[in-house]
């Protein structure tokens, strides 16, 4: 039986306490195993990305506890916090968010570099994964110089590069063409299966939620469904 | 890594670095540039004030400068000054018979400060003969010849070579006075000065005062080295046991007042010129870091602690810093030493500072260690500047301002 690798116990996030309270996650339980491959979906504005963000300790639940591979992460100080994130948590965000002044390699070989990897491993790893996500020939390019898919594709990899034991991606392709989100996915899919990395990833795109093998429908802050299914 | 972005960073938006390298620049060439000018024109008043006028050390009787009477004297002048220009350390030495009085024109009279003097002596210890505008400086060989301030002359609306009446009251405490023809009229930088101190032969001012030939009412000495002062005043005391002697800070309070006020003003600007740059740079790195408020969150969420956040923040003021302060430095020690040699010509405010005893042209001037004051202080004000917007990026809540378009 493979372990939890998330355990979301009893969520909630109310933001403006004080002034008109809105519920944007009520009571949530997930589990989520290692190795999984799952989609959050819901419609905008039902708590996916607030939820994301508080599984992986960007944001502080109202109440409730996340446990990542058996650390309670909101029991975490910040300082803490962050290094745990650094070694455990990848992240891709909806509009790539890399660092421009950096290459392609520079912005993968960052994270291992917090890490204190050394050179020559680092350079080996960077290198393997830019390769894995098809980008080997685009290493010395700045976020500037390269497309939406490709820029997504330098951040799928800089999430894997720590091998952390989950990469949490917020809407990973809604600024991407058709052909680049199937292209990621494909990416996506392929490093979970071969890396063995727990992937959850919020979405709205129909395209993205038939890839994935488990489906969590988020409405109005509260898990409306949780199903298992065959990815096409 | 995060000297190299930090490095990057400051050239993501060239035209802003520029701006903060450019104000560092300005910043440091102009606090250089004021101490410089502040700094030339006090020192030039120093000099002016040593070398023309009092000398490094002055020796009296000591109740002469109370009582300002003439009665009060230096015996054995001979034999002191002797004594004294054997010493190596002394550049020249003067003594001079000295009284207060009136001086008459046929039209007017006002009142001086009559120098009885070795015009010989005045030409190495004050440089007298080189304020000479008009005629000579004591050529003619006559006993009642006097110099006279050009100002002074004015007011007694008298020339070269007209007669004027000297009135005072010698030894013996009685009226007497003394016909001398003008033979020349001086100009010196304190005008002030110049309409009260007139000069005329030692010996013939001894014999009107009565005071006998061994009898001087002032020693005047200039030392080949200022860091020598204290030690020439103690030999003096040796050789003077009944004088009081005084250096020129002592004999000029109101130089030191002068150079206090000075001081003020010139750390006030450098002061307003540091707080401009302050405000420059503060709004400068916070611009910077709130256009950057979504990577910054980015940063945090992929695993930058707080602290290297901060870093990289004041990593940038400090780059943009070390490349604006050696090029302020450089321009600003550029302008003192071109400046230095060629002068300020502030002849339009000489009016004025003339009567205060600075000159109208200005040499600019500062030692290496103020060069490296001012650089630290604007080094210290730029990361001191940059504090503000650090923290402020410190602020930040990783996942809302991952969210922030």
């Amino acid at each position: 039986m493979a372990k939890t690798i998330i355990d979301a116990h009893n969520l909630s996030k109310t933001y403006n306490k004080k002034i008109v309270p809105v519920k944007a996650v009520q009571n949530v339980h997930i589990h989520i195993e290692e190795g999984e491959f799952v989609a959050l979906v819901g419609p905008s504005g039902s708590g996916k990305s607030t939820l994301l963000n508080m599984i992986g300790g960007l944001d502080e639940p109202t109440s409730g506890t996340v446990i990542i591979d058996g650390v309670e992460i909101t029991k975490l100080p910040e300082n803490k916090l962050i290094d745990f994130r650094l070694h455990n948590i990848g992240f891709v965000f909806q509009s790539f968010n890399l660092i421009p002044v950096l290459t392609a390699k520079e912005n993968v070989g960052f994270v291992l570099q917090l890490q204190k990897m050394s050179k020559e491993e680092r350079e080996k790893r960077v290198l393997d994964l830019l390769h894995q996500v098809g980008l080997e020939d685009k290493i010395n390019s700045r976020p500037g110089e390269l497309s939406g898919g490709q820029q997504q594709r330098v951040a799928v990899a800089r999430a894997l590069a720590s091998i952390p034991k989950i990469v949490l991606a917020d809407e990973p392709t809604a600024n991407l063409d058709s052909k680049s989100a199937g292209n990621l996915l494909d990416i996506m899919a392929k490093l979970n299966k071969e890396e063995k990395i727990t992937f959850l990833f919020s979405t709205h795109d129909v395209r993205v939620i038939k890839k994935a093998r488990r489906v969590i429908t988020l409405v109005d802050g509260k898990v409306d469904s949780d199903v298992q299914q065959i990815p096409k | 890594m995060l000297f190299q972005i930090a490095w990057r960073n400051i050239w993501r938006n060239k035209s802003r670095s520029l701006v903060v390298i450019s104000s560092i620049i300005i910043g440091v060439w102009a606090g250089i540039f004021i101490l410089s000018f502040s700094w030339g024109m006090y020192k030039n008043n120093i000099d002016e004030t040593v070398f023309k006028q009092l000398s490094h050390i002055q020796i009296h009787h000591p109740t002469f400068i109370e009582e300002n009477d003439s009665k009060f004297t230096i015996s054995n002048i001979d034999t002191i000054v002797g004594q004294l220009q054997a010493d190596n350390r002394i550049a020249s030495i003067s003594s001079r018979v000295i009284s207060t009085g009136m001086i008459s024109s046929p039209t007017t009279a006002s009142g001086v400060k009559i120098y009885g003097i070795d015009p010989l002596s005045e030409v190495r210890q004050i440089a007298l003969d080189e304020s000479v505008r008009e005629g000579a400086y004591f050529n003619s060989g006559k006993q009642n010849e006097i110099l006279i301030g050009e100002k002074l002359s004015k007011k007694l609306k008298i020339k070269l070579k007209s007669k004027v009446v000297l009135t005072f009251t010698n030894v013996q405490s009685e009226l007497v006075s003394g016909a001398f023809r003008v033979g020349g009229i001086y100009r010196s930088k304190n005008i002030s000065l110049d309409e009260v101190n007139v000069y005329v032969q030692q010996d013939h001012l001894r014999e009107l005062l009565e005071l006998k030939p061994s009898e001087s009412n002032e020693i005047a000495i200039l030392v080949k080295d200022e860091e020598l002062l204290d030690a020439v005043k103690s030999y003096s005391r040796t050789v003077v046991s009944k004088g009081e002697i005084e250096d020129w800070k002592e004999l000029s309070p109101e130089l030191g007042m002068i150079i206090e006020s000075f001081n003020m003003y010139t750390y006030i600007l450098t002061g307003i010129i540091l707080l401009a740059l302050t405000f420059g740079i503060i709004n400068t790195m916070l611009m910077s870091v709130l256009e950057r408020i979504r990577e910054l969150g980015m940063l945090m969420a992929i695993g930058l602690n707080k602290r290297k956040i901060f870093l990289m923040i004041m990593l940038e003021t400090f780059y943009l810093t070390l490349i604006g302060s050696p090029l302020g430095l450089l321009i600003g020690w550029l302008t003192v030493m071109l400046l230095g040699k060629i002068g300020i010509n502030i002849s339009m405010f000489s009016e004025g500072l003339a009567s205060y005893g600075f000159s109208s042209m200005i040499y600019p001037a500062l030692d290496s260690q103020n060069y490296f004051i001012i650089a630290s202080m604007c080094f210290l004000t730029a990361l001191l500047s940059a504090i503000y917007p650090a923290y402020k990026a410190l602020q930040l809540n990783p996942s809302e301002a991952i969210r922030k378009i």
